[in-house]
């Protein structure tokens, strides 16, 4: 599993793992049954706070996308079922109001964000229909 | 540059002017026609002040610095990068520091040792030459440290060409004089092209590259390290292999040396050259048994520090943060100079064996069948107290001053410093007066014994005051303060018992009141007291 | 300011308006603050802020001369033995006896602390690859401070104190040591203290942050927490102001023309009050990094 963390951006380091663990549940490169590395692990490959890791697989936990299993000397870690529906919007929820956010202070109105959501649509068909 | 030696040394200067002055004090002195116990001590003290304080000269020229983090002595470094070109900074050090040596040479010479009818036949150009060459080789292997990796090895064949090269002049068959002067120019060029090719690699930062013969050692260092002893078996064991590498060996090794090696060359080859016949044994084993008790005077100011060549006296971090109580780090000093002198006085009494070979007169133990009939086994037990008596001396002037030293404040311990020698100062007064003055004498000898016991009782009450306040401050244990307090007890019975037996030897058993008294007082026991008090406020400031 | 809530039975540090002057200069201000046990506390300010100073403190080496410092709740003055056995600690300086060999050090050490691991402590010379043979004097910056490391690391101790770990170092050895330190960390119970300019570091590393200035306590609380009580913004105005504008609540404003970057202390609202209050408008806004934060407190007006 490779993260990538970023001490400069704005969300804490937890939520970045967290928020990346869900994005590749959703694309499928977590699949359920999957292991995630113990927190140790991860910690010293990300070079972060094992506590900062615990926190993001507690929350992970607590959302449902993964399960720990205490007693197996490593925290053994399997993906559930893929994400419903409601958790994908969850996920695409922050980048559309980084995306209104920055609508608002450019003074573009919602209609022609929607009308420039269709464009780029469009514009990356060639790619998918390959 | 001269401004800076003088900024930096002035305190130097001061004492080079006191002991240059008492020097030439003394010299006159006896030079007026005394009795000739004051001769012979006038002599000592004179020669003393002669060594101490040219040896002290030295020190302030050689241009040295110490930078003891890193243990790097050598040139100062902000001065390479200054834009003067190598050879200046080779040869202002050494021109400034030449002349101060050999001008401080010739009068000390011409105006101290002279009358006191030391060294008759020399010649002064060619002494002061010699020794300028082996101070300018000095400097040049101090400064030119990085290219030199067996330094030490370097060092001593240095003084010993030197030393045969001084002697030039009285061997038996004769060297002509361009010879001589030849050599001598050839040694003096050689020291100052060493030191500027050592500071211009310097210069160039290849000072510190690895040669070949620098990889085999550490090839064979490696080896050794492989097999390397197991763990220490204390916290204990290893503070005291700590301090013995650090500062074990140096009376030893100084003490050591001048018995094995300085006295016998001087003795058998140097005299001889000279035409004089060596000293008879008597005052060879005096020599040998008394150079450690002024060597370990001398150095008993350093065995406050933890490093060598530190001259802040704080402690280094690598011992602070160590979980060892502050009496502990003091007891663990007090072994490793009981070990040194122990070690010095063996060296010693091995040096005098060595004399006594030398001279063919045979061993100790050959001799010893002459002294008493009852052959040479008890006689060696009959030594051996006379032994430990000098290895409790010479441990106990080592010891001298820890208690200030120990404080981290330079100011303290010099102050300490002075004030011990003052205090020995107004006692040789004292002395001096009873001697001349008989009714003065008469008080003395009357208040003697009270004025013994009030000092003792100051002393230990000092001592149980101080060892109380560390106990409560948790700067010291109880098993430290029974070592220390038991280890003074043991001595001074052992010291008093000694003395008191010689006072019956010599028929004067009125003495041996002020005999045991005196013995308990030497014997530092508030010193120790303090030191770990002394210690906590040096670690925790 | 956020204050953790005190709960003294799990302070490995206790550390309560802890002054100290040298000569007339103020090096600590009232510090207070606490690390509780099994977390990471990262020490940050600018040189001379008195982050050395206050370690001195938790060591024993400087006497506290107002307010007090506890360790495992022992005065490291009163009781060095008890405090300094069960603390590992890497000095700025580093420290080191320059003419001992890397395994007379070792050997030196272990004699201190019984808790002394010997396979670990040969497995951390492998690692750090460091030859046992070899004189400290001779060694790199870094592989001093990877010895100094490994000597404070192998007996395990229960607080690890470092000052400055990385300074001077290549990114290879800080990378090492920073995972040294993460698997600390990883042990069960193991509190970490250091202080750092690396901030970046810090931010990953630490679970607590405290930011000195001038001796005196400016930041104090997890770190995530920090960094969301300030805001990254960038003002636009209508018009560009004469002169620098000030902003209510700001720590630092830069910039030229109609738009400026202020570094806010405080919730968006308040700032967006604030920008109202002088004619601007927030046109961005996002968390800053603590090293952001570190310079607009240093360099502006301290607060």
């Amino acid at each position: 599993m490779q993260l990538r963390i970023s001490a400069e951006e704005g969300a804490p380091i937890y939520q970045q793992i967290v928020a990346q663990v869900k994005y590749l549940v959703a694309a499928g490169r977590l699949k359920p049954g999957d292991d995630v590395p113990p927190i140790r692990v991860l910690a010293e490959q990300l070079r972060i706070n094992p506590n900062t890791v615990a926190r993001a697989y507690l929350e992970l936990e607590r959302e449902g996308i993964v399960t720990m299993r205490q007693g197996f000397g490593t925290t053994v870690a399997q993906v559930r079922s893929l994400l419903p529906r409601r958790e994908k919007l969850r996920l695409l929820a922050e980048p559309a109001d980084v995306l209104l956010t920055n609508a608002r202070h450019l003074n573009v109105g919602l209609e022609e964000v929607i009308l420039l959501l269709r464009e780029r649509e469009a514009a990356m068909q060639p790619e998918s229909t390959k | 540059m001269l401004w800076e030696i003088w900024g930096g040394h002035k305190a130097g200067f001061f004492w080079q002017g006191v002991t240059l002055g008492a020097g030439l004090c003394f010299a006159q002195w006896k030079r007026h026609g005394v009795s000739e116990l004051l001769a012979v001590e006038l002599t000592i003290a004179s020669l003393s002040a002669f060594i101490g304080g040219y040896l002290h000269l030295l020190s302030c020229f050689a241009y040295v610095e110490m930078d003891a983090a890193k243990v790097k002595v050598g040139y100062p470094g902000r001065l390479l990068l200054k834009p003067l070109r190598t050879f200046h900074l080779v040869l202002a050090p050494m021109l400034v520091g030449g002349l101060a040596v050999t001008t401080m040479l010739d009068i000390w010479l011409a105006f101290v040792l002279k009358p006191l009818g030391f060294l008759p036949a020399y010649d002064l150009c060619w002494i002061s030459a010699v020794l300028l060459s082996f101070f300018w080789w000095m400097q040049a292997l101090a400064w030119g440290l990085p290219l030199v990796r067996f330094r030490s090895f370097v060092m001593v064949a240095a003084a010993l060409i030197h030393l045969t090269v001084g002697v030039m002049p009285q061997l038996p068959f004769s060297i002509s004089p361009a010879w001589q002067w030849g050599t001598l120019g050839a040694l003096l060029v050689s020291a100052v092209s060493f030191a500027w090719i050592g500071l211009n690699l310097m210069r160039q930062g290849r000072g510190d590259g690895p040669s070949r013969i620098s990889a085999l050692w550490s090839g064979l260092r490696f080896a050794r390290a492989r097999t390397s002893r197991k763990k220490f078996r204390s916290a204990f064991a290893a503070q005291f292999w700590l301090e013995w590498q650090r500062q074990g060996g140096l009376l030893p090794g100084l003490s050591g040396g001048m018995a094995l090696v300085g006295f016998p060359f001087l003795f058998f080859v140097g005299f001889k050259w000279v035409g004089v016949d060596a000293p008879p044994p008597e005052v060879v084993l005096i020599l040998m048994l008394i150079g450690p008790l002024l060597l370990s005077g001398m150095l008993g100011a350093a065995l406050a520090k933890f490093d060598r060549l530190d001259s802040t006296r704080e402690l280094p971090g690598y011992i602070s943060v160590r979980p060892m109580t502050n009496g502990g780090l003091v007891m663990a000093k007090l072994a490793m100079a009981l070990a040194s002198s122990a070690l010095t006085l063996l060296l010693s009494v091995a040096g005098f064996c060595l004399c006594q070979a030398l001279a063919g007169k045979g061993t100790l133990l050959s001799k010893a069948g002459l002294v008493t009939p009852f052959g040479p086994v008890s006689y060696m037990t009959g030594c051996a107290p006379a032994l430990l008596l000098l290895i409790i001396m010479t441990w106990k002037n080592l010891l001298a001053g820890i208690g200030s030293g120990l404080t981290g404040r330079l100011w303290i311990a010099n102050l300490f410093g002075a004030w011990r020698g003052a205090a020995g100062m107004g006692f040789c007064a004292l002395v001096l007066a009873a001697k001349l003055y008989e009714d003065f004498r008469e008080a003395l000898l009357h208040w003697l014994t009270a004025i013994l016991i009030v000092c003792l009782a100051a002393k230990i009450g000092v001592s149980i005051a101080a060892f109380a306040w560390g106990l409560r401050r948790n700067a010291i244990t109880a098993r430290a303060i029974g070592w220390m307090a038991g280890g003074w007890t043991v001595c001074g019975i052992f010291v008093a018992g000694y003395a008191g037996h010689v006072c019956n030897a010599l028929n004067q058993p009125g003495l041996r009141i002020w005999v045991t008294l005196g013995a308990f007082l030497i014997l530092p026991l508030a010193d120790l007291a303090i030191a770990p008090l002394a210690l906590a406020w040096n670690r925790h400031r | 300011m956020k204050f953790p809530s005190p709960s003294s039975a799990e302070a490995v540090v206790a550390v309560s308006d802890l002054s100290r002057h040298f000569g007339s200069k103020a090096a600590l201000d009232e510090v207070s603050f606490f690390v509780s046990r099994g977390s990471v506390l990262g020490l940050v300010g600018e040189n001379g802020a008195g982050k050395t100073t206050l370690i001195k403190h938790l060591l024993g080496t400087l006497k506290a001369q107002a307010g007090g410092v506890r360790v495992f709740g022992l005065d490291p003055v009163a009781d060095p033995v008890g405090v300094l056995g069960r603390v590992g600690y890497l000095s700025e300086r580093r420290d080191l006896p320059g003419w001992m060999r890397v395994d007379q050090f070792m050997r030196y050490t272990q004699a201190f602390y019984p808790g002394w691991d010997e396979q670990y402590a040969g497995q951390l010379l492998e690692q750090f690859q460091l030859d046992p043979a070899q004189k400290i004097k001779t060694l790199s910056q870094g592989q001093q401070a990877k010895i100094g490391l490994l000597t404070s690391l192998a007996y395990r101790p229960e607080l690890l104190i470092l000052d400055e770990p990385s300074s001077g170092l290549d990114p290879v050895v800080r990378r090492d040591i920073l995972e040294a330190i993460i698997r600390i960390v990883a042990e069960e119970g193991r509190t970490v203290l250091f202080s750092s300019h690396l901030l970046d570091e810090v931010q990953r590393v630490a679970d607590h942050v405290v930011m000195l200035q001038r001796g005196r306590v400016v930041l104090n609380g997890r770190t995530e927490e920090v960094r969301g009580d300030h805001i990254s913004a960038v003002l636009a105005f209508a018009e560009p102001p004469a002169k620098t504008p000030v902003l209510e609540g700001a720590h630092a404003v830069a910039g030229y023309g109609s738009e400026w970057r202020v570094l806010f202390g405080g919730s968006r609202l308040e700032l967006e009050t604030a920008a109202a209050l002088i004619g601007a408008r927030v046109v961005e806004e996002r968390t800053p990094t603590l090293d952001e934060i570190l310079v607009a407190r240093a360099g502006g007006k301290g607060s």
